[in-house]
């Protein structure tokens, strides 16, 4: 067990969580903690933003896949990640289609010809 | 006097020449890095958009076939609810530093055999003791205080394997019920044909490779990117320098 790679998380909604768990993603660790969280709509903003940053603070997960949507509501916590481990990846979700613009990966690497950053 | 003079003046114009051209040189490289950069930049965010939509379509089927699983099966049937109390993951990502700062994934899959196959892989000789007991258990919930000579003879029929067969049973009996083996059994045993193809969909490797390839180009977007930031500056810089 101390030798295997890191997990793959996931916060999404009930769609998504299947499938990546269809994938075989899941797990449930000794302290019954899940590295998924199913944001239903009774789900508060805290209970996602905990969620994430107990993911950050987990050495044991390198990827954690988050929707779009619910990025946006945590998009706060998720700028003021700048580890590359664990890696942050937005997805689109079954309602929300994925915007490029709104991603926070491309909006750190647009904008590079203005005169906004030099400074 | 005026000799010296001169000298100076010429000793200064040739100085100031010779930094003008290692200036110019260091332009020349700095531009060269800048074009570099800026291309390798280009190339990266051409991979990611690439990438991105194929995930994004990869994602999109498989919500399509669990959609269809979910109109088949009830809607109840495919929901979270369903989720085994007890998950073990299959798939582990592995990160590395290569050179420049970038970071590898690799995705490493584990196949966790199913319980019967467990079964199989185990010695003929354990495979005999579970059905065996399994015939003495019947007998002996029917005709427990009737016939219990029987129950002696079939215990002396295979004395040697009856002795370890209880554990190994109510191993196999409790490993039939392990629900980590296939995340499909959470659904049931004869799930529909679309909820295997939105978990192929999800799985094979697809979905997970292109994510293990887009965190990467997502962290390297941002240093890329700073790094250009660093060679424009620099060249405005040298520019302003030599232009003063």
């Amino acid at each position: 067990m101390a030798g295997r790679g890191k997990l793959i998380a996931v916060i999404g909604d009930e769609d998504t969580c299947t499938g990546f768990l269809l994938g075989g993603i899941g797990e449930l660790n000794k302290n019954r903690k899940p590295n998924f969280l199913v944001v239903e709509k009774d789900t508060s903003i805290t209970e996602i933003e905990e969620t994430f940053k107990s993911f950050l603070v987990r050495n044991d997960i390198g990827i954690i896949l988050i929707n779009q949507f619910i990025a946006e509501m945590i998009r706060h916590a998720i700028d003021g990640h700048l580890e590359s481990i664990p890696a942050v990846l937005e997805i689109p979700s079954k309602e929300h289609p994925y915007d490029a613009s709104k991603d926070s990966i491309l909006r750190r690497a647009k904008g590079m010809f203005s005169a906004e950053d030099f400074r | 006097m005026t000799y010296f003079w001169s000298a100076d003046i010429q000793q200064g114009q040739l100085t100031k020449k010779g930094t003008s051209k290692s200036l110019q040189s260091s332009t020349e490289e700095t531009s060269l890095l800048l074009d570099e950069q800026l291309l390798q930049y280009m190339d990266q965010l051409e991979s990611l958009q690439e990438k991105r939509s194929a995930l994004n379509t990869l994602i999109e089927q498989g919500w399509f076939s669990l959609s269809k699983a979910r109109y088949s099966m009830g809607n109840k049937q495919v929901s979270s609810l369903q989720y085994a109390s007890e998950m073990e993951p299959q798939i582990f990502v592995q990160a590395r530093a290569v050179e420049n700062d970038a970071l590898e994934f690799c995705t490493e899959r584990i196949t966790i055999q199913s319980p019967t196959e467990r079964v199989q892989n185990t010695t003929s000789v354990e495979d005999i003791g579970p059905k065996e007991e399994g015939v003495r258990r019947r007998i002996k919930a029917s005709k427990d205080m009737a016939e219990p000579e029987e129950l002696v003879g079939a215990s002396t029929e295979n004395p040697s394997p009856t002795s370890t067969k209880p554990p190994s049973g109510s191993h196999r009996n409790n490993s039939d019920q392990n629900p980590q083996a296939d995340p499909l059994k959470w659904f049931g045993i004869l799930v529909p044909q679309t909820l295997k193809q939105a978990q192929s969909s999800f799985r094979q490797g697809r979905v997970l490779q292109l994510s293990k390839r887009l965190v990467p180009l997502t962290i390297l977007l941002p240093v890329q990117r700073q790094s250009v930031l660093l060679s424009n500056v620099q060249m405005i810089a040298l520019y302003n320098y030599i232009h003063k």
